[in-house]
């Protein structure tokens, strides 16, 4: 996993949707019982990772929204240098 | 008919919408069915999904030749041509008995957005700007345009305020708190609304299509206005009635923050209310004005709620309005009352446009039997018509018209009420800091079982008064559960609202463009989503509305929340005072110059505290351990330009006097009086004044900012929370709680020990 892509979601998910840092991992489910994460949430993300890295995940599949990990994955695979 | 002496009715009505610039041009388009929708023109939409719009043709000046905000002046316009309709001389009305009760959504937007684009561009920015950010100041400048000294408030439930303030009129003449009302709704199109629903993907791309290929909303912009007035006052003055306004219900869904509750059961509620309160049956009504936001989700909740309530009633008309005049927000519910009561008078119902040929089986279906009109007006005998808004926070509120006189269920009683339960979150002053903060860590909220899944949903605001609503409940012993859940409402009162997250967003907005809204930001920016929260977390699912009205909201709320249990639609009622600080809200006080930092003598704070009020039969009941007993109260006000304070002593003696009267007492059986000194002069001043002029000085004066800054609408209530410890713990019969908000407004609250 790209530790650089990751941080930078980390960070990018605490300052947009207020998520406390501490309680927030690389593998925590976003839209389980760990994090809570609701259908508003997703469409920052989706703000978010475009401002980011120019990814556009919009249509994109439910299981590369899970975790960190999993965002970090579609954005290294879609992230154009 | 039954004998009614608390009628209410309508004698006049102003209109500004997309479909025209009065009432007659609006209904014109409206009853054939021609939308007032087009491209959007205000900004520049080229980078979003959807580029429509219902704009007011007018400019600001073609509006009001005065300089206010967009959504104020869109009121004054509307508000005008009302008085006009009504007839109504203000020259020879007694002023203080014309009061202003007006609906807005988001307030001043436009000043918020001119505001910080200058601020961007490196511009000098316009202190008058500021003064015309906030809701708070709306009905205050309608009151001074028109020279008007009643009794004004702001009700700021999103799209369900401009049905509210309708409610919120009758409910202030039925207890005889005022004569006449300019009543309604006002919301300009705003690039903070676009941008939000736009972030939410709840924009349609074509014009709306309510309960049709529902898609979305369009936005739209406007203002209604009518003028409904005592029973008695209109005939002593001989006005033309087009209709009595009989019963409302609000209620609140405890469910989303954005989404209604799928099993309309909210919905349901606020219209099983209104039928109740109104005397009448459900198969009386003949008009339904929906919501008809044109939403996926609104539509198919308000399709079941009506098919539950009114299923298979073909003789019931059911139209949206929406369809033609867009989605006006706050002026929303002001709009659809103005043209329902046109349906009435004209005898037509005006119909949902937009439908295809090819659309028709599959409304039949959605229908389910109910007379859902299409495309063209029918033309029916109207005798009692309803109009429903559901607003963002779950908030939901129905109100009914009769065109021939009837009798309401008049069940308002003078039962004590009692201060049962305290909820104080108050700032601190840290070395070397220049205001009072509050904190509110995570572990504040860890003790009262907030998970941080919910708490980072909310923004300052909504945080400071969840936890006020919190301890308060705790204090009184009150557990809300499916057996009281609906006897249990919630007025908040506040000066200036979520502003941080506002200004927020906004900023967002300018520097990154309309199409970069934040999804996450917007549902916040609404004054009412603390009241919604509250509500989601607690299970609260009776009467809730937040108020916006200047410092005095706080005490105001009390006055609103002690009428919700005197009419019997709740037994116990959450009375608040909020107002956050943060660098944004700090910055803009000392910008206005009335800090120590900016020249002046305030000192800011922020805070939320919750009263818990109840009824004698509830607090009985329950065995409750009673701080004090609402004894009277009364709001009273000399119209001045909004954010000056000259000239208007004789608005707090009047208050003072008015709130003593209402107790049944006289000024000296007053031992204390909180009083409102801030630092700044003027109001030094005038609370010196009316102390000197009704006591000769000789009564205790305690003040709340000396410990915790001026925390506006928190300070107001936290005086009243503070004057009944006071009065528990002592051997005073009676003390006094008072407030004032800029313009000119001032609230008392009386107090008797318990």
């Amino acid at each position: 996993m790209n530790e650089e892509i990751a941080s930078k979601i980390k960070k990018m998910l605490v300052e947009r949707l207020r998520i406390p840092e501490e309680e927030l991992e690389y593998d925590s489910e976003l839209f389980g019982e760990d994090i809570g994460l609701d259908s508003i949430d997703s469409i920052e993300i989706i703000v978010g990772l475009e401002d980011l890295f120019g990814v556009d995940m919009s249509g994109s599949g439910k299981e590369n929204f899970q975790s960190i990990r999993t965002l970090t994955k579609y954005v290294e695979e879609h992230k154009e240098d | 008919m039954p004998e009614n002496l608390k009628r209410c009715v309508v004698t006049g009505l102003g209109l500004v919408c997309a479909l025209g610039d009065d009432a007659a041009s609006c209904a014109a388009s409206a009853f054939s069915g021609k939308s007032g929708i087009s491209e959007v023109k205000s900004f520049d939409t080229s980078s979003c999904y959807s580029h429509n719009g219902a704009e007011v043709g007018l400019s600001n000046e073609e509006l009001c030749k005065d300089k206010f905000d967009r959504t104020t002046l869109l009121c004054i316009k509307a508000a005008g041509e009302a008085i006009a309709d009504a007839d109504l001389d203000l020259g020879s009305e007694d002023k203080q008995r014309v009061g202003v009760i007006l609906g807005t959504c988001i307030g001043g937007a436009d000043s918020i957005d001119k505001y910080y684009s200058d601020s961007f561009e490196g511009n000098q920015t316009d202190r008058n700007d500021i003064l015309r950010m906030g809701a708070s100041a709306i009905a205050n400048n309608v009151a001074f345009y028109y020279g008007l000294n009643g009794i004004t408030a702001n009700i700021v439930n999103a799209c369900a305020a401009g049905t509210m303030s309708l409610a919120g009129a009758c409910d202030m003449i039925r207890a005889g708190k005022a004569d006449v009302f300019l009543a309604g709704g006002c919301d300009s199109f705003s690039s903070l609304a676009y941008a939000g629903f736009h972030a939410l993907h709840a924009l349609s791309e074509k014009p709306c299509s309510p309960f049709n290929h529902s898609d979305g909303i369009t936005i739209g912009e406007g203002s209604g206005v009518l003028i409904i007035e005592s029973y008695e006052h209109a005939v002593a003055r001989g006005a033309v009635i087009y209709c009595d306004v009989l019963g409302a219900g609000v209620s609140s869904d405890a469910y989303h923050i954005t989404a209604p509750r799928p099993d309309g059961e909210g919905q349901m509620s606020a219209i099983r209310r209104a039928v109740d309160n109104s005397g009448v049956d459900f198969k009386d009504i003949d008009y339904i004005n929906a919501h008809g936001t044109g939403t996926s989700k609104n539509d198919e909740a308000e399709f079941l709620s009506l098919q539950t309530l009114f299923g298979g009633r073909s003789d019931l008309s059911v139209s949206s309005t929406k369809s033609m005049t867009g989605h006006c927000l706050g002026a929303a519910g002001s709009i659809e009352a103005v043209l329902t009561v046109l349906a009435m008078k004209n005898g037509e119902v005006p119909p949902t446009s937009g439908y295809q040929a090819e659309d028709m089986d599959e409304l039949m279906r959605k229908a389910g039997g109910i007379g859902f009109v299409a495309n063209e007006k029918q033309a029916k005998d109207l005798k009692i018509c309803m109009s429903n808004s559901f607003a963002f926070g779950g908030n939901n509120a129905s109100i009914v018209f009769s065109k021939e006189a009837r009798g309401i269920k008049s069940s308002r009683n003078n039962d004590p009420i009692y201060i049962t339960g305290i909820g104080e979150v108050t700032g601190t002053k840290s070395e070397g800091a220049s205001d009072y903060r509050a904190d509110i860590s995570p572990e504040v909220f860890k003790k009262h079982e907030v998970k941080s899944a919910f708490l980072r949903k909310l923004d300052r605001f909504s945080q400071i008064q969840l936890l006020s609503g919190i301890e308060a409940l705790a204090d009184a012993g009150i557990k809300v559960d499916d057996n009281n859940s609906g006897d249990i409402g919630i007025v908040i009162g506040t000066s200036d609202g979520p502003m941080t997250e506002i200004v927020n967003f906004q900023k967002l907005v300018i520097e990154k463009g309309v199409e970069n809204g934040s999804a996450f930001m917007f549902p916040n920016t609404v004054y009412n989503a603390a009241g919604g929260y509250l509500s989601i977390f607690t299970g609260i699912k009776g009467y809730n509305i937040t108020i916006a009205n200047g410092f005095q909201a706080g005490l105001q709320s009390v006055m609103y929340a002690s009428e919700a249990i005197r009419r019997g639609d709740e037994e116990i009622m959450l009375a608040t005072g909020t107002d956050e600080l943060t660098d944004i809200e700090k910055e803009l006080y000392d910008n206005l110059g009335l800090t120590i930092e900016g020249g002046n003598g305030m000192v800011l704070g922020e805070g939320s505290v919750t009263l818990i009020l109840e009824s004698g039969a509830s607090a009985a009941s329950r065995g409750s351990r009673k701080y004090a007993q609402i004894a009277g109260y009364a709001t009273a006000r000399h119209s001045v330009p909004y954010g000056t304070a000259e000239g208007t002593e004789e608005a707090l003696i009047r208050a003072i006097s008015e709130a003593v009267s209402d107790a049944g007492i006289i000024t000296s059986d007053i031992s204390v009086i909180y009083g409102f000194s801030n630092g700044m002069e003027k109001l030094e001043e005038i609370f010196g004044d009316a102390v000197k002029k009704i006591w000769d000085n000789k009564i205790e004066i305690r003040n709340v900012r000396s410990e915790t800054g001026e925390a506006r609408a928190a300070s107001a209530t936290l005086s009243l929370a503070r004057a009944a410890k006071e009065l528990k713990e002592s051997a005073n019969d009676y003390s006094l709680a008072v407030s004032f908000g800029a313009g000119g407004i001032y609230s008392a609250v009386v107090l008797k020990k318990a």
